[in-house]
């Protein structure tokens, strides 16, 4: 769906609402981010915003404002990992529209184990090109770090 | 689902710029190539279930995701006023 189509259905244009574990909020429709492919599991989120506060920081939240309600926790892999590398393929790039990747913003998915220990995906980080606000997740058909890196914080 | 025979270098169509075609039929498997636009991704359908499923966890668990931002907060709000060092940020069952 366009970003044209998108305002349109809005009962209020100017604004969003998302609705979230973490509250309730407006989101402006120019912070919304386009994932034409969804994630995978959750293919029919194409539109999310991005969620920070200072209280959260570093961790975001990656919110679905459309699909099935998806709510994930996020932080940038290079926070967790400071020489973390995930290399771009040329298809990559187009995807996101994109020509240079020291643009881009990363954000891995945090998961929460019944222990209440957190893990970092590092494998599959998300990729987001903020001057296009389109997004993708990362499949990469080898990698060598691991689905569920320990999340510790400094 | 669609089923084709092919033979080795024959290929198969999808829309107008998907090939994949039949490149070597050994006896434990077969060696698939596949031509695609730039921006179509092309995944391992086992490494694409794989994430499929991390990602699925890490949405169900954003209720004790919520408990970890909690608890994160408590220790910074902790670790602020005299800075003190040596604090366990490892997030834990609250």
């Amino acid at each position: 769906m366009s970003h044209a189509d998108f305002v349109e259905q809005l009962a209020d244009p100017g604004r969003i609402r998302v609705n979230t574990r973490f509250g309730e909020f407006d989101a402006d429709p120019r912070d919304v981010l386009n994932f034409p492919d969804g994630l995978p599991g959750f293919e029919h989120c194409h539109r999310f915003v991005v969620l920070s506060s200072m209280t959260m920081a570093p961790l975001q939240c990656l919110h679905a404002v459309d699909g099935p309600a998806a709510t994930f926790l996020a932080v940038d892999p290079r926070l967790v990992l400071s020489k973390y590398r995930c290399v771009l393929t040329q298809g990559d790039m187009a995807r996101l529209g994109a020509d240079d990747s020291s643009l881009l913003l990363w954000l891995a998915l945090v998961a929460v184990d019944e222990g209440g220990e957190a893990t970092v995906n590092l494998r599959a980080p998300i990729v987001i090109n903020p001057a296009r606000m389109t997004g993708f997740q990362v499949v990469p058909s080898n990698s060598l770090y691991p689905l569920r890196y320990p999340l510790t914080v400094e | 689902m669609l089923v084709f025979t092919r033979k080795r270098n024959e290929a198969i169509m999808i829309g107008d710029g998907i090939e994949i075609r039949v490149l070597r039929v050994g006896r434990d498997g077969v060696r698939i190539g596949v031509s695609a636009p730039a921006a179509v991704p092309v995944h391992r359908r086992e490494i694409y279930d794989q994430i499929c499923e991390e990602n699925r966890s890490a949405a169900g668990t954003a209720a004790a995701a919520h408990l970890l931002v909690e608890r994160l907060r408590k220790i910074a709000a902790q670790a602020q006023p005299p800075a003190s060092a040596g604090a366990d940020a490892r997030p834990s069952r609250s």
